[in-house]
């Protein structure tokens, strides 16, 4: 648990003080910047100049040179002195006298005129160090006196002392120490805190004083150190709380002071140095006939009977770097945070962060990798310094070289695992999850390149699945150096992505095509078939033309996805059909998907196109046919192909693929559908009855070509179909015999079937007489039903046709029927002579005029039609 | 060195467990422990805030720096030993004194430690972090804790059976607990029910332990929101207030 934080250097030694004179002893001392006053045992004060010296090897000693010594003449030892340098005056206090001497001559400082310069019958005084009073040129000074529980506090300045205050203690006072308004008292059985401002007090613990020497110590602003009982070094504020743990002792402790972050104390034998962040003993100093400890500005100076030291501080980072060293990490960092506030921000900001890095990699070393992990995120480590550990990560073109002095012992991860494969293992799995984690943060900013490579690298090796994540991500991997490691671990189709980062598509191509045909081992993806199918849909089109042959050559049905599943985009060189038609020649399966693709998905209107597939799929039923029979449900599957698409695209020329076939007796139905296109249906149903003798087909083929026509002409065309099956005239083939019967029953089917688009009495007169009725009796019954119904229909319609009419009538009737006016003002529209008697005639629109006008009217007109449209006038 | 917000202290006779029950929270271990010198304390961040622990010295010896230690605390927890009656008496003769100095809305807890002594169900781990090496650890440092309990005028337990004789029952604290709030002087409506604020504990097996320290966690809340805002809106100028901050800040 040790640390060494300070060096006991000699100050003054003995043959300097009192040389051989046994009986002189050191009573008190008192140091200001390089003077050094000694207080003796007979009296004297002695003045020495103390020089700091640092040898080359760094090493701090000090040189005393003796300026003056003063006998005080009262013959007791010299208990206490105390500088007040803004004053140039010594505090002395001999022989229960507290006086001033000049710092320089050390001649005693005579009574000014206005008050006395001596307080008689003190036992201790103490300066406040954060005086409330803002004078520079007076000290602050407690006073304990021999005779009365008080505690009085004096002004002094360059000639005099001046009482400001006096308060009274429950008990006797032994010792007190004062800051601000704030008194800390040691009585006679308890220690307790005083505002002598306000006269409020606040007790601490009880301590017996007469038992042990109490020690009152202030340390910082209103903050004390006092001996507890037990050894303890407690601490306590002005409000009586105790802020920190106390520190142990030992039971005869001398003296304490605070040199942060610790607390020193003596007692009879040895120097014991505690930090104030854990408590902990820190270090021990063996010191015999210890008598003073005391801190000046920050300058712990101890002295034994004889003779007086300096205790140096080693320096803060050098402690550090030996508990570093230590592997004492924790330690390490609560010193470097305790110190924060005794170190410039920046400085200190640079040192905590190496601090953590350096304990980062000493818990790295001992595979603690979560703390090291936190250690070296909070300490900001450059990342390269982890990765510069495990050989070969860093890519060749890195510039990084680890910093100096370096932050661990390690050469490398093989020196630090001492050859244990199994440590290797884990400290390359903590770098992957370290660097996976890192890598999208500001941390690797400037070296990403670096960090990338290297998780590439121990992806590859470990043969980690996020191999493909990263390289499929934003990544800045180093190709030159990565080519090879992906190479040694076989990772092509890893190897094939970096390419297509860095726009070597075709690069990345060849190397999966050489893959999938087995030049290169690579199990990374089972589909890398396909996967290269997908490539090439969004590649460019250069890279298309170069490789759909391969892809076609090795699956024409995936292949030609290249051309069918390209996505559509605004920004790229659309494919042109054509192209592919032609660059798709001598892929003749691919061909077909493709012109499928374009017929059926993309409904491309193009003669070409249909025409094209159309031939495609007869050229395919033709070799089908002239093959092997085995191919009997290909042959089907081929056929219907081509029956559905001659039936739904109207763009192929019809003639053209009619006369592909024309030799190929197999094919009947497709030439009837053909005829159907060519509008040529009694052709069409002639090779249907007769040829093929499929009479649902014919059916299926009379309803396929009505459909987007009207009733009439599907009704034409049945009508057409029933003709060919009763037609009994010399040419038809299937005339007479049981040809004829079927044909018959076909014709009757077909009646019964369909009675609806029949004209029934056409049918009836073509119908030979001596059918069975029983026979039709379906058709009949349909058709005697519609006509029936027809015939009702109409009857309502013309029903509701007259009701409307004579709806009509009525309003028109309603309209008409207004008065008409007639007077002997009026005049007639015709002679314009006023009426004379009521007989009048109306003309349409009621205008009144006169009868014979009207006549004449009638005569003269050319139609002589007679206007009957008269009415009663009143 | 962060400021607390708020303190809290354990208070108790030597060897009940105090050291081990706030080591088995901060650290979540039950390891050997040594009696404590004076005392020692720890900083728990608790949300936003931070909370002091105060560990404090059983031992006679240092008895006259508990209420130095309990000065301004906002909540104090009373220790004893299941298997030990007078531990229980001896909070209520030595210790209750101390806690004067405490604040005026303290708030107390009373926890029987040990209890895996005594009742099964607390011999099971409670923590499912790093249980098995509790148990490897905890059987190694329990010989010798055990072994010095024996010694012990506080605990006379004997090694020979696995669960020993419960000399305190939770209905003896629920007394104690009435008690010291009569001591106090709260009455019936202002406390906290006995049921809520007596525990019994084992930091061995860490039963109820988390528990114990959370619910007075919850419980100082308004202690501390109420403390900020004084610190936030004191409307006149102390100058003593500006003083007194100045200092905590400096020696942290």
């Amino acid at each position: 648990m040790s640390v060494k934080a300070f060096e006991l250097v000699p100050a003054v030694e003995r043959d300097l003080l009192m040389g051989d004179k046994a009986r002189i002893n050191i009573e008190c001392i008192e140091c200001c910047g390089k003077h050094l006053y000694v207080g003796t045992n007979d009296c004297f004060i002695h003045h020495f100049l103390l020089d700091e010296v640092t040898s080359s090897k760094g090493k701090l000693t000090y040189l005393a040179q003796k300026l003056l010594h003063k006998y005080l003449g009262l013959k007791k030892p010299v208990a206490e002195l105390r500088a007040a340098s803004a004053l140039e005056r010594l505090i002395v206090l001999c022989d229960g006298i507290v006086f001033l001497v000049d710092m320089v001559t050390l001649e005693s400082v005579p009574s000014a005129a206005g008050g006395g310069v001596k307080i008689r019958g003190v036992t201790a005084f103490c300066i406040n160090e954060n005086p409330v009073n803002g004078d520079p040129f007076c000290v602050e000074m407690g006073v304990l006196s021999s005779r009365r529980r008080t505690v009085q506090v004096y002004m002094v300045y360059e000639d005099r002392v001046q009482l400001v205050k006096e308060v009274n203690t429950p008990e006797q006072p032994c010792a007190v120490s004062l800051d601000g308004y704030f008194l800390c008292l040691a009585l006679t059985t308890q220690y307790m805190i005083l505002n002598y401002n306000t006269g409020a007090a606040q007790d601490l613990f009880p301590y017996n004083s007469e038992e042990r020497r109490p020690i009152v110590k202030r340390i910082s602003r209103e903050e004390f150190l006092l001996a507890a009982p037990g050894g303890l070094g407690m601490f306590a504020n002005a409000e009586g709380v105790s802020q920190r743990a106390p520190v142990s002792w030992s039971e005869s402790v001398i003296a304490a002071a605070v040199c942060f972050p610790y607390v020193v104390a003596l007692d009879e034998n040895f120097v014991t140095i505690h930090s104030m962040l854990d408590q902990q003993l820190k270090q021990t100093l063996s010191f015999r006939d210890g008598h003073v400890l005391q801190d000046f500005e920050g300058k712990v100076i101890l002295a034994s009977t004889k003779a007086v030291y300096v205790l140096v501080p080693l320096p803060l980072e050098r402690q550090i770097q030996d508990l570093l060293a230590g592997h004492r990490v924790e330690e390490a960092l609560i010193l470097t945070e305790g110190a924060q506030r005794n170190i410039p921000k920046d400085k200190f900001q640079i040192l905590h962060r190496r601090i953590l890095q350096q304990a980062g990699f000493i818990q790295f070393g001992q595979l603690r990798f979560l703390e090291a992990k936190e250690h070296f995120r909070k300490g900001q480590l450059d990342v390269r310094e982890l990765i510069s550990l495990y050989p070969l990560l860093l890519p060749a073109s890195s510039t990084f070289s680890r910093c100096h002095p370096p932050l661990h012992e390690f050469a490398d991860l093989n020196h630090l695992a001492q050859g244990d494969q199994e440590k290797v293992l884990r400290c390359k799995k903590f770098l992957i999850t370290y660097l996976g984690e890192v890598r999208s943060t500001e941390v690797v900013n400037g070296c990403r390149e670096d960090v990338d490579t290297a998780l590439l690298k121990l992806y590859a090796e470990q043969d980690h699945e996020s191999l493909l994540d990263l390289l499929a991500s934003d990544n800045s991997c180093v190709l030159a150096d990565s080519i090879p490691w992906l190479e040694k671990y076989h990772k092509y189709f890893a190897l094939g992505l970096l390419h297509h980062c860095n726009g070597q598509d075709s690069a990345a191509l060849q190397l999966w095509i050489r893959v999938v045909d087995g030049e290169l081992q690579d199990f990374t993806r089972s589909d890398l078939f396909e996967y290269i199918v997908d490539f090439l849909c969004s590649s460019n089109l250069d890279l298309v033309w170069k490789y759909a042959d391969w892809a076609l050559r090795k699956d024409p049905t995936m292949g030609v996805h290249i051309f069918t599943k390209r996505p559509v985009s605004e920004d790229r060189a659309e494919l042109n059909p054509d192209d592919v038609i032609a660059y798709l020649g001598k892929h003749n399966q691919a061909l077909l998907l493709y012109l499928e693709h374009l017929v059926l998905e993309k409904r491309i209107q193009k003669e070409k196109v249909h025409t094209h597939l159309a031939v495609l799929y007869l050229d395919r039923v033709l070799s089908l046919l002239s093959g092997t029979p085995a191919g009997e449900e290909q042959l089907t599957k081929a056929r219907e192909k081509l029956q559905a698409f001659l039936r739904e695209s109207s763009l192929y020329r019809v003639h053209f693929v009619l006369g592909k076939m024309e030799n190929y007796e197999e094919l009947l139905l497709e030439r009837a559908t053909l005829h159907g296109k060519l509008e040529e249906h009694d052709k069409a149903l002639h090779i249907l009855v007769h040829k093929l003798r499929d009479f649902r087909s014919a059916e299926s083929f009379c309803m396929w070509a009505s459909s987007c026509r009207d009733s009439a002409f599907q009704q034409r065309l049945f009508h057409l179909l029933l003709g060919v099956y009763l037609d009994r005239s010399e040419n038809s083939p299937a005339a007479g015999g049981q040809a004829g019967g079927e044909l018959e029953m076909a014709a009757v089917d077909l009646l019964n079937r369909h009675g609806e688009v029949f004209d029934a009495v056409r049918v009836l007169r073509m119908l030979p007489e001596d059918w069975s009725l029983q026979l039709l009796r379906p058709f009949l019954n349909r058709a005697v039903r519609a006509s029936t119904h027809a015939c009702r229909t109409s009857q309502i319609a013309l029903g509701l046709a007259r009701s409307e009419n004579l709806q009509v009538l009525h309003d028109r009737l309603k309209e008409v029927k207004k008065p008409i006016f007639v007077s002997e003002k009026k005049g007639c529209h015709l002679c314009h002579n006023t009426f004379s008697e009521p007989d009048v005639v109306c003309l349409p629109g009621g205008v009144p005029v006169h009868a014979h006008c009207v006549a004449q009217r009638v005569r003269d007109s050319p139609t002589k039609r007679r206007l009957t449209n008269s009415s009663d006038q009143t | 060195m962060k400021k607390p917000d708020v303190k809290v202290v354990l208070l108790g006779d030597m060897n009940v467990g105090k050291t081990s029950l706030l080591h088995r929270y901060m650290e979540r271990k039950f390891k050997d422990t040594v009696s404590t010198v004076g005392g020692a304390f720890y900083l728990k961040q608790w949300g936003p805030y931070n909370i002091s622990i105060w560990d404090t010295a059983g031992r006679e010896q240092f008895h006259g720096l508990g209420s130095m230690y309990c000065r301004g605390a906002a909540a104090i927890i009373l220790t004893y030993d299941v298997t030990s009656w007078q531990s229980l008496g001896e909070l209520e003769e030595r210790f209750l004194s101390l806690t004067d100095t405490a604040n005026h809305d303290c708030i107390y807890a009373l926890v029987g430690n040990k209890v895996d002594l005594t009742d099964a169900k607390a011999q099971l781990s409670q923590d499912s972090d790093g249980l098995s090496e509790d148990r490897s650890t905890a059987a190694a440092g329990d010989e010798e804790e055990r072994t010095e309990l024996q010694a012990a005028p506080a605990s006379p337990v004997s090694l020979s059976g696995s669960v020993l004789r419960k000399q305190v029952t939770l209905e003896d604290a629920v007394a104690l607990y009435g008690r010291i709030m009569r001591y106090k002087g709260l009455d019936e409506t202002s406390k906290l029910p006995a049921d809520k604020m007596c525990f019994e504990t084992s930091a061995k097996t860490g039963y109820n332990v988390d528990a114990l320290f959370e619910t007075l966690f919850d419980l100082v809340l308004p202690s501390i929101l109420r403390k900020r805002n004084e610190d936030k809106e004191s409307p006149t100028v102390d100058l003593e207030e500006v003083g007194n901050k100045r200092s905590r800040s400096s020696c942290c």
